[in-house]
């Protein structure tokens, strides 16, 4: 019992931080986990556009570096009268200053006249379509701006670059600026660039057109702009450099251009994007964040479509941040929350425990001890005073109780005492008086017959005189015997207390007045009519009045009072006391314990059977009363009879019908 | 005239034959209430002496005897044992007196005169 209610305690401290645990990884697990998700993606679609703002201005760029170029009259001097080296050194310090990847000039007819690298005049063969230029010379407009070029087109353009880098084939989109060559398969396949392209015209605002001079980066496997992006969107000291964002530009579905890493540590260049993503933006033109698991790690990514000169959708932007940077968060959130309901569980452990210590160890002590009492121990062992107040005080009161309960057996300890004597003493008299009082009457009669003889001589008529009178000593020694072994059961009536001392002491007015002692009797008024067996009751006066009388010396007092009184020593239960007072000798201290004890006197022998106070005191317990004694040697003797008004308590009414009469009659 | 006096003891029986005799009761004595039966029914004395306490059958065994055999002798019930149960139980039972033990020969003739007086 004591083991289960200790753990049940400590199970119940170990709910509150286990329930409070439970809930707060709940909210750091998936309520806060998933808002911050949230906010980074959108985050994420922020830098995106601050990446297209970069991507954007590249392109001005280039077109800023074509139209410088051109400025003056030299450029346009060059180009009417047809001073190719003189504009192939131009074009090839625009090009080493502004870094283009390619660069030349298109005739108003469309053919290249000339260009950067080692194919610088091209020959007479037949020449692929430059797109951009072609656009500048179509609308007679300055053109900047993403293009599509096709493996075809750079093979001529820069030999030794498109060597280098790695094509795309054009899928599913704008077939039509793919360069018309066919001839393989091999040259549908394009990469993607900045470009831009300036009409020059004979005079400077107006006149024919003489040419176009264009130039661009390619984007394809280029890092310029995808590093810079990173560089300023996210700047390397915010965040740890291996877990940086990464910025990354698609031709079509294919990454072309990335700083983000594959499994080696080199950039993913030529991975594809999910169909998802290709529907979403690439087809439907939206812009499309999402959390997809790409090469070796879960990322959070936006994209966006990236559209031509032509305004045709031909590749995307994206900005992707590792997810692992907000599982990281997570994973630290929980384990905070691990470590608080961890905590918090030894605390509750700690408290169960100084619990069971302060209080269920005293409880425990306290129950062994009130079982040892049940037991009948009364001296049992409470253990250690508690520290704790209110435990001390159920100690206290505990000790309290058991030393109480001590007082109250040791009283009733010598009442059983009593009843126990007089109950055995009963018996013995029963047994003994049958027994003795067969050879009596033959004593009796035998020595009667003898007296009555007249042939004896008078010293032999004196000595049966002896006999004779010894015998009633016998005879009435053991009529006290069964007076005192019948106490068992009464007879009860209805009397009047007062008339009942009245009739009882003129029983002994003739001796009082004999012996000259005045008897008074002080008349309780308006005392209630009493139950009770009046011949035992009478019996019980007598008996003290005879006491009383053989106490008093001659001129004595012997004063009998009846008054509605409490009991003395049981909880206010009403009655009436009957005192009877002597100016006699009184009783020795010592003798005064031994009062009602059977067979104790103080009379001389043959004065006393030392049976009339233990009888009376007997007769009176039957009553639910009780009689006390006051006396100082010398000064006289006060015997207080006590009896009840009503019932007594301890004597149980059987049935509630019972009850119910009584009620009836009172 | 026939006293019967029923007692276990011996010197119960012969005290009463002492007393009662030389006032000139014929006295028969027995020791049990089944002899006491016998007797009544054969010689149907004028009193009865009956003790209570006696073995096998008491005293009030031969009280209800006699009430069923419709034998309406008077009885004086003795006991040394005179407690008010006792005292009251013989009473039921029809005793004309009860005469505690021990007692002496004038308080027996006093007895037994009052009761056939009574007759």
């Amino acid at each position: 019992m004591f083991h289960s209610k200790r753990f049940r305690l400590i199970a119940g401290f170990l709910i509150v931080p286990f329930f409070a645990g439970g809930i707060f990884l709940f909210i750091g697990g998936y309520l806060l986990f998933h808002p911050m998700v949230q906010e980074s993606a959108k985050q994420v679609r922020l830098s995106l556009n601050a990446a297209d703002n970069i991507y954007n201005a590249q392109i001005k760029y280039v077109k800023v570096a074509l139209e410088i170029t051109i400025l003056g009259e030299g450029f346009r001097f060059s180009l009417i009268q047809r001073d190719i080296p003189d504009l192939i050194d131009r074009l090839e310090r625009m090009s080493v200053h502004s870094e283009l990847d390619f660069a030349g000039i298109v005739t108003n007819s469309g053919s290249t006249l000339c260009r950067i690298g080692e194919n610088s005049i091209p020959g007479d063969n037949v020449q692929p379509e430059n797109p951009i230029a072609q656009h500048a010379i179509n609308h007679r407009l300055k053109t900047a701006g993403t293009v599509v070029l096709s493996k075809t087109f750079m093979a001529h353009e820069n030999p030794e670059l498109s060597g280098r880098i790695q094509f795309y084939p054009m899928e599913h989109n704008n077939q039509d600026t793919i360069a018309q060559d066919t001839t393989a398969d091999d040259e549908k396949k394009a990469c993607l660039a900045i470009a831009a392209a300036i009409p020059i015209f004979a005079q400077r605002t107006n006149g024919e057109l003489i040419g176009i001079l264009y130039g661009g980066i390619l984007l394809n496997q280029s890092t310029g702009i995808v590093d810079l992006v990173q560089k300023s969107v996210f700047p390397v000291g915010i965040q740890k450099e291996t877990s940086l964002p990464t910025a990354s530009i698609f031709f079509d579905t294919f990454r072309v251009a990335t700083n983000m890493l594959d499994e080696n540590g080199n950039r993913a260049i030529g991975t594809q994007v999910s169909g998802e993503v290709k529907e979403q933006v690439l087809v439907r033109g939206n812009q499309w964040t999402t959390r997809e698991f790409c090469l070796t790690d879960r990322y959070i990514a936006t994209y966006k479509p990236i559209e031509d000169i032509f305004g045709k959708r031909v590749g995307m932007s994206s900005i992707a941040i590792l997810e692992s940077n907000y599982s990281t968060i997570q994973r630290n959130f929980i384990l905070f929350f691990i470590m608080a309901t961890f905590i918090g569980t030894m605390i509750a452990i700690g408290m169960g425990f100084l619990l069971v210590y302060r209080i269920l160890v005293p409880v425990h002590h306290l129950v062994k001890a009130s079982q040892a009492v049940s037991d009948g121990y009364l001296n049992p062992e409470i253990g250690p005073v508690s520290k704790d107040p209110e435990i001390a005080l159920l100690q206290k009161t505990f000790k309290d109780m058991v030393e109480s309960m001590k007082r109250r057996r040791m009283a009733s300890q010598s009442q059983i005492l009593q009843s126990e004597k007089q109950a055995s003493v009963g018996r013995l008299a029963a047994g003994v008086a049958h027994e003795i009082n067969n050879p009596l009457t033959g004593v009796l009669t035998y020595t009667h017959m003898l007296l009555r003889r007249k042939d004896i001589t008078d010293d032999i008529r004196s000595d049966l005189q002896v006999v004779a009178e010894s015998t009633d000593r016998v005879r009435k020694i053991v009529k006290g015997l069964l007076d005192f072994s019948r106490q068992t059961k009464l007879d009860p009536e209805t009397a009047d207390i007062n008339r009942l001392v009245d009739a009882t002491i003129k029983l002994i007015e003739n001796q009082a007045l004999v012996k000259g002692v005045s008897v008074q009797f002080n008349r309780g008024e308006n005392l209630p009519m009493f139950v009770l067996d009046r011949s035992q009751i009478q019996s019980v006066l007598l008996n003290i009045m005879i006491n009383a009388l053989d106490a008093t010396e001659p001129s004595g007092l012997i004063e009998i009072t009846t008054i509605a009184a409490l009991s003395a020593n049981d909880t206010g239960h009403r009655g009436v006391e009957i005192i009877i007072s002597d100016s006699g000798c009184g009783i020795a201290s010592d003798n005064l314990d031994k009062l009602f004890e059977p067979f104790f006197s103080t009379k001389e022998v043959g004065k006393g059977t030392g049976l009339g106070l233990s009888v009376s005191f007997g007769i009176v317990k039957e009553h639910g009363g009780n009689i006390r004694v006051q006396s100082e040697e010398g000064k006289g003797t006060k015997f207080f009879v006590w009896l009840p008004i009503d019932k007594p308590k301890d004597q149980p009414i059987d049935k509630q019908g019972e009850q119910n009469a009584d009620f009836s009659r009172g | 005239m026939q006293i019967l006096v029923v007692d276990d003891e011996g010197i119960v029986l012969e005290s009463c034959r002492r007393v009662l005799e030389p006032e000139g009761f014929e006295v028969l004595l027995v020791k049990s209430a089944d002899e006491a039966l016998a007797a009544i029914e054969n010689k149907g004395p004028a009193l009865l002496l009956i003790d209570l306490k006696m073995p096998i059958h008491d005293g009030i065994y031969l009280m209800k005897e006699l009430k069923k055999r419709e034998i309406d002798t008077p009885a004086i019930v003795m006991s040394g044992y005179s407690t008010k149960e006792t005292i009251e139980e013989a009473d039921i039972m029809g005793a004309c007196r009860f005469l505690p033990k021990p007692f002496t020969p004038d308080e027996l003739l006093e007895t037994v005169r009052q009761v056939l007086e009574r007759r």
